[in-house]
């Protein structure tokens, strides 16, 4: 059996606070083939971030992995130490985190920074491993990567930064990129730059997991979308399914305020209300009280993701018969 | 860039030079309006006017202040400070053999400081809310708290009579050094503690530290090679600003410890009324401290990449 790059399967993620236990995931099953470009989408706090997080074994205290499997090509991640989870962070997974204005360290040249990826994995001269930076950021883009190779971060813009931080994580070429809202503190025209080269490094056979709240960032690069809310995966499809037929409430809703922005609509759609305390969460669909279709059943039984189609699944009780398309 | 800095350190060398002439002037003036004529207290209550005036005017004292203040400033320029009232010697060479002094007392003040306050504080950070954070946190609020004379009879109490390994006072050699060096330093160490704990305690929380650990550098790696040195601006300026501190106000623990001191010096310059004396050690002290705040200055720039263009 050919395993994927990565396997996730009924993960849980928490963060035991004075105020109780924080779900920040709550039972987030996925998987990435080699080369696929993998999108999780959803708002601020769903815990699409913490997902990433838990996969590179860096959720923060006082946040922890309750259960669950992370198989990075059949092998668990989970049940590693700290030891050797830093011979694969970096090698085998690594990622690209949102602010490029702070991911990186103000006091190092850039240079360092990307060297120092190859120095602790591998044993090679300096030379070699400087070689090698140079090459990777050579390879994203960089003009001049010789004279950029001694600047420190405040030096260099926002999107020169952000090709730091990916050559940082190519240089190992490693197996998986997980990338956490790489283009949102970047402008438009970046944002277009980062995208394409994201895409080109998927063309390598790297596998990426990208994580986003845009959906336009999601439909140019993922091949399958994971949409997620209030820790849950609601909805999973492939991204012409995903965009096509919406069948959560949420990802039409999603969807809803997007097009609205190309003029279709003249008010802007939106979904009322905020994403729930994760503390607190309601006993049955957690979108139920923002849902405009929220039946009786709704508020009491939490909906199972129920397969409707090839590859498409989604978390609702409508779905399950045809009035929900 | 190394352009900048050359105009930086000049520029900066400027604003010392008028921040010590400065001063120089004020404490010139300022003890030339205290009431009283000091010929009168050096010469005691039996000394009549005729005196009193030919010594007044021995001394210079009889000029107009711009011309008394043109030639201090003259003769300090080549070293030359005026005469002790009350020692008969010159300034410059009561001043040197005290200052040295001093400075022995402010280095090993400073190394307890340093020592003490920057472990500490990296403990108490990497082990924030246990036992280990409470205490060091504890031990430094007393340090920050204590006045410095309670502590210095505190240990020689505990160190000299009591437990006899110590000598009480005075320097004979360098264990003389330690019990006020403590006294001195644990202040210090307090405050260099405290900072060092809330920098490294913030600096961990940024998005760098993240993205160290993405690589897969280890906790104990991640501390040394990417925290500590961003954590540390902070704390090196407030190491330098505390040393010249240290060389100029240790006052009360050279008293304590009978140390031969610019502070000591100062207080007995004060006591006999000896404008000469306190004016040299008073120019001292600006000094000291001045180029301390310079010597701050320059360390940041070399530590922090982003200060050193903007400047």
């Amino acid at each position: 059996m050919t395993h994927s790059t990565l396997e996730v399967s009924h993960l849980y993620t928490s963060f035991f606070t004075e105020h109780g236990e924080v779900r920040a995931v709550q039972d987030v099953s996925l998987a990435v083939g080699r080369g696929q470009v993998v999108g999780i989408v959803g708002e601020s706090g769903c815990g699409k971030s913490m997902v990433a997080r838990s996969v590179m074994g860096l959720v923060r205290k006082p946040g922890k992995i309750v259960s669950g499997r992370i198989l990075l090509k059949g092998r668990e991640l989970t049940s590693l130490s700290e030891q050797e989870l830093c011979t694969i962070r970096g090698r085998d997974i690594s990622m690209v985190f949102q602010e490029p204005m702070t991911s990186l360290n103000p006091t190092m040249r850039v240079g360092r920074q990307v060297q120092e990826v190859v120095t602790i994995h591998e044993d090679v001269p300096k030379q070699e491993a400087r070689r090698r930076a140079l090459e990777a950021l050579g390879a994203v883009g960089i003009p001049e990567v010789e004279a950029r190779y001694d600047a420190y971060p405040h030096e260099l813009s926002g999107g020169l930064r952000q090709r730091v931080m990916i050559a940082m994580a190519m240089v190992m070429r490693p197996r998986l990129l997980i990338a956490d809202e790489p283009t949102t503190a970047l402008d438009a025209t970046v944002e277009t730059q980062i995208i394409a080269l994201i895409k080109q490094l998927a063309e390598t056979g790297t596998s990426v997991l990208i994580i986003s709240h845009n959906l336009g960032v999601i439909a140019q690069l993922a091949d399958y979308v994971y949409v997620m809310y209030a820790g849950r995966v609601v909805e999973r499809a492939s991204v012409l399914d995903l965009f096509d037929h919406p069948l959560h409430p949420y990802t039409r809703g999603l969807l809803g305020a997007v097009s609205s922005l190309r003029g279709q609509s003249k008010t802007l759609q939106t979904i009322p209300g905020v994403v729930p305390n994760l503390a607190h969460l309601p006993a049955g669909c957690s979108f139920a009280p923002r849902c405009d279709r929220c039946v009786a059943r709704c508020a009491s039984e939490q909906p199972e993701l129920v397969t409707v189609g090839s590859g498409h699944e989604v978390r609702c009780h409508l779905a399950k018969g045809a009035d929900a398309v | 860039m190394s352009g900048s800095l050359v105009h930086n350190l000049v520029r900066r060398l400027a604003y010392a030079f008028i921040s010590i002439v400065g001063v120089a002037a004020l404490v010139f003036v300022l003890l030339r309006m205290v009431p009283g004529n000091p010929v009168a207290t050096l010469l005691g209550e039996h000394a009549d006017n005729e005196t009193v005036e030919r010594i007044s005017s021995s001394l210079g004292l009889d000029q107009p202040l711009p011309v008394q203040f043109a030639n201090y400033v003259l003769g300090a320029l080549h070293g030359d400070f005026g005469e002790s009232y009350t020692l008969g010697k010159p300034v410059s060479e009561l001043i040197g053999p005290a200052f040295l002094n001093t400075l022995w007392l402010a280095i090993a003040a400073a190394l307890v400081a340093w020592v003490v306050g920057i472990a500490c504080g990296l403990l108490a950070a990497i082990r924030k809310g246990t036992v280990v954070d409470r205490l060091f946190m504890g031990f430094s609020l007393l340090g920050v708290s204590l006045p410095v004379f309670m502590v210095a009879m505190l240990l020689q109490y505990l160190f000299a009579r009591y437990l006899h390994w110590l000598p009480v006072a005075g320097i004979t050699d360098w264990t003389g050094y330690i019990l006020p060096a403590i006294a001195l330093g644990w202040g210090s160490a307090g405050s260099i503690a405290r900072l060092v704990r809330s920098s490294v305690i913030e600096v961990l929380q940024q998005d760098y530290i993240d993205t160290a650990r993405a690589k897969g550098r280890t906790n104990t790696q991640v501390l040394v090679l990417h925290a500590l040195r961003n954590a540390m601006l902070p704390v090196i300026t407030l190491m330098a600003m505390q040393f010249s501190g240290l060389l100029s106000g240790a006052v009360i623990t050279e008293t304590i410890f009978s140390i031969n001191g610019i502070g000591r010096l100062s207080v007995q310059a004060i006591a006999g009324r000896d404008i000469p004396l306190l004016q040299g050690t008073t120019l001292l002290c600006t000094f000291v401290i001045v180029m301390g705040n310079l010597v701050a200055d320059l360390l940041y720039n070399v530590c922090d990449p982003r200060v050193r263009k903007g400047a």
